[in-house]
C-alpha cells in the first residue's frame, strides 16, 4: 500500500514539473488563498486580542452583566442605533454583587451605568462679566478697569458683527435696540456707571449685553457613572493625567483627556492640531485642498484669541506677533496674518503658537478644578441638571489618541443616577415633605379624571411614570445657561454602601482567568436564574457595542474575501483539472487497462492536487507567517483614530499562532479535494479501451 | 471439435455491435474461437475487419453484445467492473501500438507499475521481478531512463517487460509492430516468439503485416467481423486455419 502510496505521489509530482504552467496558474491561486487565510486570521486573531485588553481593561471587564429585561443591546463605546439605549436598570446591586462574589473565579465587580448629559462652554463675554463682578466685590480697581477694557474689546467685535448682520434681520427693532445696548457699553462715560453701580451694571450688561452674543458652545459628555474608589484598582489601563481622584465617598467627575483635545479645547488650537495632525501624515497645504481650506477658516477665528487675552497679555502677544511677523497692525490683523500659515511655516508658528499665546488664554472649557453643570434628559423625558467639580483628567494608557476610548467620562454612582433620573434618598424624603405640606396626593392614569373634576378636595400630583423622582425639581440652585455657575453643589461624603447600593444599569465583572468567560457567563447567568434576579451577562465583544461590530465586519470582510478567492481557486482548479482529464485519457485508460482500478485513478488525481495544495499552501502559508513575522518587528500603525482601539495602542503587534496556520493548509487541502472530485470521477470513468485507440 | 479443451481464451457465438448514429455497425458477427494455453496466435485481416474489437473483447476491457467470452476459465460477461479490472491485471498483459508508457516514470517504474497495482510483493520481490524482465527485453542499461529518452523499439520492449512483468496467461497486442520499421517489427516479434518458446506464454496478436504473419503458430483471419473460414467447413468455422500448428476445434 505505502509502495502504491509512493508511486502515486511520485506521478503527482512529476506530472506536476510536466504540467509546469498549469501548476504555476493554480499553484499561485492556492499560495494567495493561503496567504490570506494565515495572514487575514492572524491579524484577526491579533486584533480581536488586543482590542480585547484594551476594552476589558478600559471598561466593560470580562464580562458585563445587565438586565434581561432590557430592550436594546448593551453597547459601552455606542451604537450605531440612533437614539438612547434601554439596557433596562438593576434596581439594586448590592444583591447582585454578592452573588457575583460568591462565585469562585471573579476577582472584581464594579457597578455601572451611562448617562449622556450636555454642559455649556460659556461665552468670553460670560466669563469677562464673571471676572468683572468678581474684581468690582472686591474692591479690586486696577483689575476692574483691565477686564472693563477687555469687554470694549470684545464688545466693538460684537458691535461689528451686530451692524453686519442688521441687514439679513427680520427683526429690525431688535437689532436696533441691540446696537443701542452696545453703544451705551461703548461711549465714553460708561466706565464711570459701572463704577458707580457695579452690581446693576453689571446686571444690566447680563441681561441687555451678554444675551447678544451667539450662544456658549453645548457640549456633550458620555458619562460612565461607576464606583471611582474602585474603578483604577479594576481598570489597569486607567491613567490620571491632570488633577487628582475624586475623593473617597463624594460626587465628582473625571472627564477624559481625549474629551478635552477634541471637544472642550479652543476652537483655534484644535483646528491647529487637527492640521498638525494632517501634515505629520504626509499630507501638504499646498496640495491638499481639505486641509487649505482648514488653514484658510482657522484664520478667521482669531477673536476666539483675541477676545481670550487680557488687555495686558494683549498688548504683549501684540508686540510679539509684530516682532515675529515683521509687520505692524494691530492684534485682530496680527492674529489674522499669524494664523494665515503655509507649508513653509506651520511648524514653526504652530510650536510658537502652544508658546507664546496658548498659556495666555483658557486653552480648555471646563478645566480641571472648575465645577460644571451636568445637564441630562431622564428616561421620562424631565431635564436633570447637576452641579459636579472637575476633579481631574483621565486616559487609558496605550489608547491616548482613540476617540472611541476617550468618548466616556466617569461620574461617581450619585451622579450618574441624578442623571439618569433616580433621587437619592434625602431628595426622596425631601419631595415627600413638600408633597405632605401641600396635601398632594398621587393619582393614577386611569382615576385621573375624576380626581382632577370629580370633586375631590386637595392638590394633586400627577404620576406620569414609574421612575421615582418624576416632576422633581432638579433646576433649584441650578443656574442654566452659564458654564462655573455658583449652583448648589452637593459635598456630602457617602458611604460605599450609599455609592453602591443602588441603581446601577451594569456590572462589570473581572475574572481571575480571562480565558474562563463562555464558561463563566453561563455559571453567572445560572446564579443568576436562581436567585431570581433578571440580569444577563454578555462578553467583552458583545458589550462593547460600536466597537464589538468592528471586529464582527473585519470578520465579515475577511471571511468573505477568504470564500471570494477559494471560490475562484475551486472553479479554476477544476476547470484545469477537468482540462487535464481529458489530456490524458490515454494514460488513464492505459492505467485501466493493464489493471489499475477506479478508486486508484480517483486517488491519483487527489493526491495531485493535494500535493500542489500543501506546497503552494505551505509556501502560502511561510509567506504569511513571515508576513506577519515582519509586521510584528515594524508594527502596523494606527493610521484611523478607530484602530488605535482595535489596536490596544498606536501600532499593532500581530502575531500568527499553529492554529492559523493549521487553518490556512486545513482549508486549502479541503478546496483542493473539493476541486478535484468532479475531475477525478470524470477520470475514473475513462473506459480502457481508449487505451487501445491511441495514436503516437 | 467434441473433444476440444476449453482453451485459455475461448469464444462462443460472439457478437458485438456498435451504434453509430442511427446505424448499428456489425463489428463482430457471431465469431467462435478457442485459443490454446502456450499458443503464438495473430489475428490477421485488413483494417476495419475487426481485429481490434476482438483483441478488446479478449483483453477484457470491452464487453460482448451476444455470446460468451472465457478468459483463464471466467466467463467475462458475468464480471463486475472490478472483476475484469482484476483479470486483467492478472491474467493478462497488454502490449500497445503506441506503447502507451506512463512517460512521468522511469523504464523500471512503468515495468513495476502492474506490482504495484497487485500489491503483496516486497520491494525486493518486485525489484528482482523487474529486473528479469528488463534483462530479458534487453534493456538493462537504459532502466532508469525516461520513455521518451528512448526509439521506438525500445519503448515497445518495455511495454512487452511491462505485459510480462505479473507473469499473466496471455500477452495481448494490438499491432505491435505498426509503428515500428520493418528490422525493428521483426526484432520485437522475434523476441515476443522466444518468450512464448521459453515461458509458454500465450501470445494473441493483431497484425496486417505479411511478415509478422509469417513468424506465428497460427493465423486466424478476419473480414467485415467474421473469421474468414466461416461457413465453409466445420473445422473451419471454429475460425481456425493451420499454420504450422495443430488444428482445433
Amino acid at each position: 500500500m505505502s509502495a502504491a502510496l509512493g508511486v502515486l505521489l511520485r506521478m503527482a509530482l512529476r506530472n506536476l514539473v510536466v504540467h509546469r504552467v498549469k501548476s504555476g496558474v493554480v499553484g499561485a491561486i492556492m499560495f494567495f488563498g493561503v496567504f490570506l487565510v494565515v495572514s487575514g486570521t492572524a491579524m484577526l486573531d491579533s486584533i480581536r486580542a488586543s482590542m480585547e485588553k484594551s476594552i476589558t481593561s478600559s471598561l466593560s471587564g470580562n464580562i458585563q452583566v445587565y438586565s434581561s429585561e432590557a430592550e436594546d443591546e448593551l453597547a459601552l463605546f455606542g451604537s450605531m442605533a440612533m437614539g438612547a439605549s434601554d439596557i433596562g436598570e438593576i434596581d439594586a446591586f448590592a444583591p447582585l454583587r454578592e452573588l457575583l462574589l460568591g462565585i469562585d473565579g471573579i476577582k472584581a465587580v464594579v457597578p455601572m451605568g451611562i448617562a449622556t448629559a450636555t454642559v455649556f462652554g460659556g461665552t468670553e463675554i460670560d466669563r469677562v462679566l464673571n471676572d468683572l463682578r468678581v474684581s468690582t466685590q472686591a474692591a479690586d480697581a486696577e483689575g476692574t478697569k483691565m477686564r472693563f477694557e477687555q469687554l470694549g474689546q470684545i464688545v466693538g467685535r460684537m458691535r461689528k458683527d451686530v451692524a453686519l448682520a442688521a441687514t439679513a434681520s427680520s427683526d429690525p427693532e431688535k437689532v436696533e435696540d441691540n446696537l443701542a445696548s452696545l453703544d451705551r457699553v461703548l461711549a465714553p462715560g460708561f466706565y464711570d456707571e459701572l463704577v458707580a453701580d457695579p452690581s446693576g451694571t453689571l446686571d444690566w450688561l447680563d441681561n441687555k449685553v451678554a444675551p447678544v452674543a451667539a450662544d456658549g458652545r453645548m457640549l456633550y459628555l458620555r458619562n460612565i457613572g461607576t464606583n471611582l474608589d474602585t474603578f483604577p484598582k479594576s481598570f489597569d489601563r486607567f491613567r490620571l493625567v491632570e488633577g487628582e481622584m475624586v475623593p473617597e465617598g463624594q460626587r465628582g467627575i473625571l472627564l477624559s483627556k481625549a474629551f478635552y483635545e477634541k471637544q472642550a479645547k479652543n476652537y483655534v488650537a484644535r483646528e491647529l492640531d487637527k492640521v498638525k495632525k494632517q501634515l505629520d501624515q504626509g499630507k501638504t497645504i499646498a496640495e491638499d485642498k481639505t486641509l487649505s481650506e482648514l488653514v484658510a477658516r482657522t484664520a478667521t477665528q482669531y477673536q476666539r484669541i483675541a477676545f481670550q487675552l487680557s488687555p495686558v497679555d494683549a498688548t504683549v502677544v501684540t508686540e510679539k506677533l509684530r516682532a515675529k511677523l515683521g509687520t505692524d497692525g494691530d492684534l485682530a490683523t496680527l492674529l489674522q496674518s499669524f494664523l494665515t500659515m503655509d507649508d513653509t511655516n506651520f511648524a514653526d508658528r504652530y510650536a510658537w503658537f502652544y508658546a507664546e499665546i496658548a498659556p495666555k488664554i483658557r486653552l480648555y472649557e471646563l478645566p480641571v478644578g472648575e465645577e460644571i453643570t451636568l445637564r441630562s434628559f431622564t428616561k421620562s423625558g424631565y431635564i436633570r441638571a447637576v452641579n459636579v467639580k472637575v476633579y481631574g483628567s483621565f486616559e487609558f494608557s496605550g489608547l491616548e489618541t482613540s476617540d472611541l476610548a476617550g468618548a466616556n467620562n466617569l461620574v461617581d454612582m450619585m451622579t450618574f443616577r441624578s442623571l439618569y433620573g433616580k433621587m437619592t434618598d434625602d431628595q426622596l424624603g425631601e419631595l415627600a415633605e413638600i408633597k405632605a405640606a401641600s396635601g398632594a396626593k398621587a393619582v393614577t392614569r386611569d382615576s385621573v379624571e375624576d380626581d382632577l373634576f370629580g370633586g375631590g378636595g386637595g392638590s394633586l400630583e400627577t404620576e406620569t411614570t414609574t421612575t421615582t423622582g418624576a416632576g422633581f425639581d432638579e433646576f433649584a440652585g441650578v443656574k442654566l445657561g452659564a458654564a462655573g455657575s455658583a449652583g448648589a453643589l452637593d459635598t456630602t461624603r457617602y458611604t460605599t454602601a450609599q455609592m453602591e447600593d443602588g441603581l446601577a444599569l451594569t456590572a462589570a465583572v473581572i475574572l481571575d482567568n480571562p480565558d474562563d468567560v463562555p464558561a463563566m457567563i453561563e455559571t453567572i447567568e445560572a446564579a443568576a436564574a436562581a436567585k431570581g434576579l433578571k440580569v444577563q451577562a454578555v462578553d467583552w465583544q458583545s458589550s462593547s457595542g460600536i466597537v464589538g461590530q468592528i471586529v464582527m465586519v473585519l470578520q465579515v470582510v475577511l471571511y468573505a474575501a477568504i470564500f471570494i478567492i477559494f471560490l475562484v481557486a475551486l472553479v479554476i482548479i477544476n476547470n484545469t483539472m477537468v482540462m487535464a482529464t481529458m489530456e490524458r485519457t490515454t494514460e488513464i485508460g492505459t492505467m485501466r487497462a493493464i489493471g489499475a482500478q477506479r478508486p486508484f485513478v480517483i486517488v491519483l488525481f487527489l493526491v495531485e492536487t493535494m500535493l500542489l495544495g500543501a506546497i503552494a499552501g505551505g509556501l502560502g502559508a511561510a509567506a504569511g507567517a513571515l508576513f506577519i513575522t515582519w509586521l510584528n518587528h515594524v508594527g502596523v500603525p494606527a493610521v484611523a483614530d478607530a484602530l488605535v482601539l482595535l489596536f490596544a495602542g498606536p501600532r499593532l503587534y500581530p502575531v500568527f499562532t499553529a492554529s492559523n496556520l493549521l487553518f490556512g493548509m486545513g482549508s486549502i487541502l479541503a478546496i483542493s479535494a473539493l476541486s478535484t472530485l468532479y475531475p477525478s470521477v470524470l477520470a475514473a470513468r475513462v473506459p480502457p479501451v481508449v487505451a487501445m485507440q491511441a495514436k503516437e | 471439435m467434441s473433444t476440444a479443451s476449453p482453451g485459455i481464451v475461448r469464444l462462443t457465438d460472439v457478437v458485438k455491435d456498435y451504434p453509430l448514429g442511427k446505424v448499428t455497425v456489425h463489428a463482430l458477427q457471431r465469431v467462435n474461437l478457442t485459443i490454446e494455453k502456450g499458443e503464438f496466435t495473430v489475428i490477421a485481416g485488413p483494417s476495419g475487419s475487426g481485429k481490434t474489437t476482438l483483441l478488446n473483447l479478449i483483453g477484457c476491457i470491452d464487453v460482448a453484445t451476444a455470446g460468451e467470452v472465457t478468459v483463464d476459465g471466467k466467463s467475462t460477461g458475468k464480471l463486475t467492473d472490478k472483476q475484469l479490472t482484476a483479470l486483467r491485471l492478472n491474467s493478462i498483459g497488454f502490449i500497445f501500438q503506441s506503447f502507451n508508457l506512463i512517460n512521468v516514470l522511469d523504464i523500471k517504474q512503468n515495468v513495476e507499475f502492474p506490482l504495484l497495482l497487485q500489491g503483496g510483493m516486497t520491494k525486493a520481490q518486485r525489484a528482482a521481478r523487474v529486473d528479469d524482465v528488463v534483462d530479458k527485453v534487453g534493456l538493462r542499461q537504459f532502466a532508469s531512463q525516461r520513455p521518451n529518452e528512448l526509439s521506438g523499439g525500445q519503448r515497445q520492449r518495455v511495454a512487452i517487460a511491462r505485459a510480462l512483468v505479473t507473469r499473466p496467461a496471455i500477452v495481448l497486442a494490438d499491432e505491435p509492430t505498426a509503428n515500428l520499421d520493418s528490422v525493428t517489427g521483426t526484432q520485437i516479434i522475434d523476441l515476443m516468439r522466444d518468450i512464448n518458446h521459453a515461458d509458454k506464454t500465450t501470445f494473441i496478436f493483431s497484425t496486417h503485416d505479411d511478415k509478422v504473419m509469417k513468424r506465428a503458430d497460427r493465423i486466424v483471419r478476419i473480414l467485415d467481423g467474421m473469421l474468414e473460414a466461416a461457413g465453409l467447413s466445420e473445422a473451419r468455422a471454429s475460425g481456425v486455419i493451420e499454420n504450422g500448428g495443430g488444428v482445433h476445434a
